[in-house]
């Protein structure tokens, strides 16, 4: 930064502490826009856009969907980041470009706990793994002796490096011991299709995507990575009940804006969210995509954050993660 | 849904009141687009992009569509009236046509030009029923190999293809490709070539540097040749074709709806490609090949035909591959994902009334065109008319707003005009730009499943040789890169390619 920037950029300070509340009140006056980290017909995309839809709704104001996919997400974080933070941009993703790229992505241009302020965590979903017609594994045992059979040749399919589908992956080869290829996507729907071509053979993703062909037998389930059973799919086994005692894991889908957003407006934002998230319209559609709607308060959100970092540092330095 | 349901389907989406007015708003925007040189489908379609974001899905399609279909019939007006090609795919058509109006028969091109692109249309339309949903089908078994290939095919096809060197041609696509690298890798999240600045990271926006190089670069074309422009707009006489040209052009029409329809379907090859491919199978095999070039009705037809069957056809990858073959259709893609829709296989099952409202609409958009620019030809000349000095700030203007509404960035503005200086040199030195845009487009898609292919395979690269889909398009890739160093085959190139120098 040099000095004229820093001191456009402290008179902007100054000049937005002042103007917070005002901005606050008038605020949204024009179209917001709404960054969706991953293609059209992901899970992270529905979602953003049914709260984009929203808030539409709430405000009269259009919140427009503007797709950044690639990098897992990091495309669509560092234009979060650069934007400014007058609460008319925010990004509503997946947790990778929230969390996890900060130490999987050895050049990502931000860091999530400075550069964003948390607004609200949406959802939540257990990721499931799933398998190609002509896979040569039905269950997690038979995946995991292929890989003992075939060292190095298990490809496992995500939506990006750093996302929970390849995090869950990794931790899936830490507790048995085998290696697996990360085989990074720009998001679900490429995946999916190469699943459903059989060019690669496992995905580990969030369900929504993958429910209507595990129904139409064109794709396997093979495991969920909650704890418990899912109900749209109650005849697919948990990770744990297949043998990795203790397996469990969480993805998470959650709204930020830019760091020093106006508080004022993140509390509207949040408020928002929380007010459609508790119709029944709203339970209905997200209990179709396999979600629960988990809206917590921006603090609860940075904690999440953290320990969302916190439990993928270990992987990273044990090279289970191998940073890109 | 077999093809009646969605057929009628089609009938109801397009025939709503919004959606048939967009359609007739897109095709007149599109024939005026066409009629204007210097501002083209590409600068237009990305100058009314933002507008869409508003429209259903479907109305926003159908009205884009409209636009670029309609701009290939509005460019052989200005090319055969006034010897000017409004759409570099018109280049062609001024060959003839022109020729045609200077005897008086302007009306007969005018029409002969109509027509055939009536007709090609309607059977573009219908290939895309029948061939659509097949490719789709198939989509399923292109996996990240068989797509590299095709981009590659894509690249190949669009370097021998243009006119000029190939090695010009070849130097241009490496070029694209450099520029489609700017910004943040998408696997790792590195930055790429640029150069330390925030604007550089999420990439160039092909629409900026289209715009600059298409748009802006042929502005600064025409106003080099302004003052020796002589405005010469030759009287439209009878519009009825004689039964002489019936019978002169039937032919040709149906031979360049056939290489239009394919040549669009085709990654790489585009409208462009159609028309001067079908002039140059004319010249070959008429029976009078010394009439052509002072006035021969088929080479209007054929290269009309086929660069309206391409305009329709060109949508088939785009929808069911989600592949874009041009620029424009680049475009398109970029408006369905605003939209909440990623084209590819699945576009035909989940958006049924997109896919076959499209469709249907671009019948009805053809029929639309027809009337428009029969009829209504005098008034389109009289737009024609308009000195280029009042023209020319007006779409300078109007590129700059489209370019600045993309992303609300004033850098995108003098990138725009970084490329128009650059489009400039690129025409001044017989550098044909399309193999540099589509590199750009494709290159990063090409990188993408490159790398996919080779994560999959565990380093190893045979399976581009391995699968026989991929196989089959190497080879042919490779057949047209090989014809080119044959020496029978680059008279042929020579010749076919050098009318539109």
């Amino acid at each position: 930064m040099n000095r004229r920037e820093f001191i456009v950029l402290g008179g902007t300070a100054a000049m937005l502490a002042s103007r917070g509340i005002a901005l606050a009140d008038s605020w949204p006056s024009k179209s917001v826009v709404v960054i969706s980290a991953y293609p059209p017909g992901g899970t992270s995309d529905i979602i953003a856009r049914l709260v984009a839809d929203a808030l539409t709704a709430k405000y009269g104001q259009q919140f427009v969907i503007e797709n950044h996919a690639g990098a897992a997400g990091a495309l669509a974080g560092g234009r979060l980041a650069r934007a400014a933070a007058d609460g008319y941009t925010i990004m509503i993703s997946g947790s990778a470009p929230i969390a996890a790229n900060k130490v999987v992505q050895k050049n990502l241009a931000y860091d999530p706990q400075v550069d964003f302020t948390p607004i609200s965590i949406v959802a939540e979903s257990p990721a499931l793994l799933s398998a190609s017609a002509s896979a040569p594994a039905k269950s997690v045992q038979e995946l995991i002796a292929y890989a003992r059979a075939n060292p190095g040749k298990l490809n496992i399919g995500n939506p990006g490096a750093g996302t929970k589908g390849h995090i869950a992956a990794a931790i899936i080869g830490q507790m048995a011991g085998v290696q697996i290829n990360h085989i990074p996507y720009k998001g679900s729907p490429p995946l999916l299709a190469d699943l459903l071509g059989g060019h690669i053979h496992f995905a580990l993703d969030a369900p929504s995507n993958y429910l209507p062909h595990i129904r139409d037998a064109k794709i396997r389930g093979l495991a969920v990575t909650s704890a418990k059973r899912i109900p749209e799919l109650p005849e697919v086994q948990t990770v744990a009940e297949q043998g990795l005692n203790g397996y469990e894991q969480t993805l998470w889908f959650g709204a930020v804006g830019p760091k020093g957003m106006p508080k004022e407006i993140v509390a509207k934002i949040h408020t928002a969210i929380k007010e459609w998230s508790d119709t029944p319209a709203a339970q209905k559609k997200f209990a179709s995509l396999g979600l629960t709607p988990v809206v917590n308060s921006p603090d609860e959100m940075a904690g999440s954050i953290e320990r969302e970092i916190r439990s993928i540092e270990p992987l990273v330095k044990a090279g289970l993660v191998e940073p890109t | 849904m077999d093809i009646f349901n969605g057929l009628l389907l089609g009938f109801s989406t397009a025939t709503t009141l919004s959606n048939f007015a967009y359609c007739f708003a897109g095709v007149l925007l599109g024939t005026a687009v066409g009629v204007l040189p210097g501002l083209g489908p590409i600068a237009t379609i990305s100058m009314l992009l933002p507008f869409t974001f508003g429209l259903p899905v479907d109305t926003a399609l159908i009205m884009l569509a409209g636009i670029f279909y309609g701009s290939q019939y509005g460019g052989s007006t200005t090319a055969i009236l006034m010897n000017l090609p409004g759409e570099a795919s018109s280049v062609v058509t001024t060959l003839d046509g022109h020729q045609m109006a200077k005897q008086g028969k302007a009306g007969r091109a005018l029409a002969a030009a109509a027509i055939g692109s009536f007709f090609a249309g309607t059977v573009g339309t219908l290939f895309i029923v029948i061939a659509a949903p097949l490719l789709a089908s198939l989509a399923l078994t292109f996996g990240p190999a068989e797509y590299f290939s095709l981009i590659m095919l894509g690249l190949i096809t669009s370097m021998v293809l243009t006119s000029g060197s190939l090695l010009t041609a070849f130097g241009m696509a490496l070029f694209g490709i450099i520029l489609g690298m700017i910004g943040t890798d998408i696997n790792s999240g590195a930055a790429r070539f640029t150069f330390g600045s925030p604007y550089l990271l999420d990439g160039l926006d092909f629409v900026v540097v289209a715009t600059g190089i298409f748009g802006l670069g042929d502005v600064l074309m025409n106003l080099e040749n302004e003052r020796l422009r002589v405005v010469g707009v030759a009287p439209v006489s009878s519009l009825f074709p004689t039964a002489e040209d019936w019978r002169r052009m039937s032919a040709p029409i149906l031979r360049g709806t056939g290489i239009g329809v394919l040549l669009g379907v085709l990654p790489g090859a585009g409208v462009l490609l159609a028309s001067f491919s079908a002039y140059a199978l004319e010249k070959k095999i008429s029976k009078h090949p010394e009439e052509f070039g002072k006035g021969a009705i088929e080479g209007v037809a054929a290269p009309e035909a086929a660069n309206n069957a391409a305009a329709q056809t060109c949508f088939i990858p785009m929808l069911t591959l989600g592949l874009p073959g041009t620029a424009t259709m680049a475009l398109m893609i970029g408006a369905l994902v605003v939209q909440g829709v990623q084209p590819g296989p699945e576009i035909l099952s989940q958006q049924p009334a997109l896919f076959w409202g499209l469709v249907v609409s671009m019948w009805i958009g053809n029929l639309m065109l027809l009337f428009l620019n029969l009829p209504l030809v005098g008034m389109w000349a009289k737009l024609i008319s308009v000195p280029y000095h009042f023209l020319f700030p007006t779409i300078c203007v109007f590129m700059a707003i489209g370019v600045y509404s993309i992303n609300n960035s004033v850098f995108d503005v003098y990138m725009m005009a970084l490329f128009g200086v650059l489009g400039y040199f690129f025409k001044r030195m017989g550098a044909e730009p399309a193999p540099l845009i589509l590199a750009m487009i494709l290159g990063p898609m090409a990188e993408e499943y490159l790398r996919r292919t080779l994560l999959i395979s565990h380093g190893d690269a045979s399976v581009f040789f391995t699968s026989p889909l991929s196989l089959g398009t190497l080879v042919v890739a490779a057949l047209l890169l090989l014809s080119i160093v044959s020496p029978r085959f680059r008279k042929v190139r020579e010749e076919g390619l050098q009318e539109v120098d």
